[in-house]
């Protein structure tokens, strides 16, 4: 993004003090609702809140959550993985045009994507005398 | 001229990597795998007849006994047919093409071939596989750009060499091939 930097500014002041009265407030009215017996809150008024089960539930929920994501990313990462015959383990759609520029003499040398021909050549054979003994 | 010498794949098994230099325009490179094991085979059956004793203490159904049985030998031979890759062979034929073989432990055999008017280069390339690997592949043209490539052929897919094996295959595959551009350039 143009022009962002995280230095601290007086509006991020203003929305990390919200944030946090917000966050203390939910947690204290969590806190409430759930050790206050469902009379005494009946009593007050308050009738149409969500069971006392969601106490329990909500927490658990959020932590298998958290684990099934751990498994899922995995297998998102495994699945992404391109196969060993794919076009992707060699070059990309965006890397084909810098393969087609001209050599020019004067100017200094562009930056392109060395083909893996080219590679090769460099590491396996000008390497003989690092591997040629065996 | 024969020349056999002893690599190790990518998880520490033993292969044999076979050279046959027939003419300085055809070479042929033989990969076998490590065999069978007793070891594991025991240890699956062993696995799989257990289940079905623990499913019988279970069901008191004797058949679950007679299909573990069957899908044993059913499975032994399955995979000896269609999965266990005995040896793998390249050869590689200056003018003609550059050959693939996999002959199975049932004794089947697998072959591809492609002309050399296709082949682009013979690289080793990296790639992800669980973890880095280093494998050998045959780049194809692309009829339609001259400097593109259409298709990646792994080799040695079953096999897995490790980089030292690999090095050696190349260099070899790169005299051929080297050979062949200079007599297709000159006409």
């Amino acid at each position: 993004m143009v022009g962002y930097s995280p230095s601290p500014l007086p509006e991020r002041v203003i929305y990390g003090f919200v944030l946090f009265l917000s966050s203390q407030f939910a947690l204290i009215l969590s806190l409430l609702w759930a050790f206050i017996p469902e009379s005494w809150l009946n009593s007050l008024g308050l009738t149409y809140w969500p069971q006392k089960y969601r106490a329990f539930a909500l927490p658990v929920y959020l932590l298998i959550t958290i684990v099934i994501g751990y498994v899922l990313l995995f297998g998102i990462n495994l699945m992404s993985t391109s196969p060993l015959n794919s076009m992707y383990t060699i070059t990309e759609n965006y890397a084909k045009n810098l393969q087609q520029k001209k050599y020019q003499e004067d100017a200094s040398s562009t930056l392109r994507d060395i083909p893996i021909s080219e590679v090769n050549q460099m590491f396996f054979f000008a390497a003989k005398e690092l591997y040629g003994k065996n | 001229m024969e020349d056999e010498r002893s690599f190790s794949d990518i998880c520490g098994g033993r292969l044999a990597l076979q050279r046959r230099y027939y003419s300085p325009s055809c070479r042929e490179f033989c990969l076998s795998c490590p065999r069978l094991s007793l070891r594991s085979l025991t240890a699956v059956t062993c696995t799989v007849w257990l289940a079905a004793y623990g499913l019988f203490t279970l069901c008191e159904n004797s058949m679950i006994l007679s299909a573990a049985i069957f899908i044993t030998l059913l499975g032994l031979l399955g995979y000896l047919h269609f999965v266990k890759i005995d040896q793998e062979t390249l050869l590689i034929i200056d003018s003609l093409g550059i050959q693939m073989t996999s002959s199975y432990a049932s004794g089947k055999e697998s072959t591809t071939f492609i002309e050399m008017g296709k082949v682009k280069d013979v690289v080793i390339n990296e790639a992800i596989y669980m973890k880095v690997i280093y494998y050998l592949c045959i780049l194809l043209k692309d009829p339609m750009e001259p400097h593109g490539i259409s298709q990646v052929v792994p080799v040695f897919q079953s096999a897995k060499p490790r980089l030292d094996c690999l090095i050696e295959v190349y260099r070899s595959c790169q005299e051929i091939l080297a050979h062949q551009k200079a007599t297709s350039a000159s006409p």
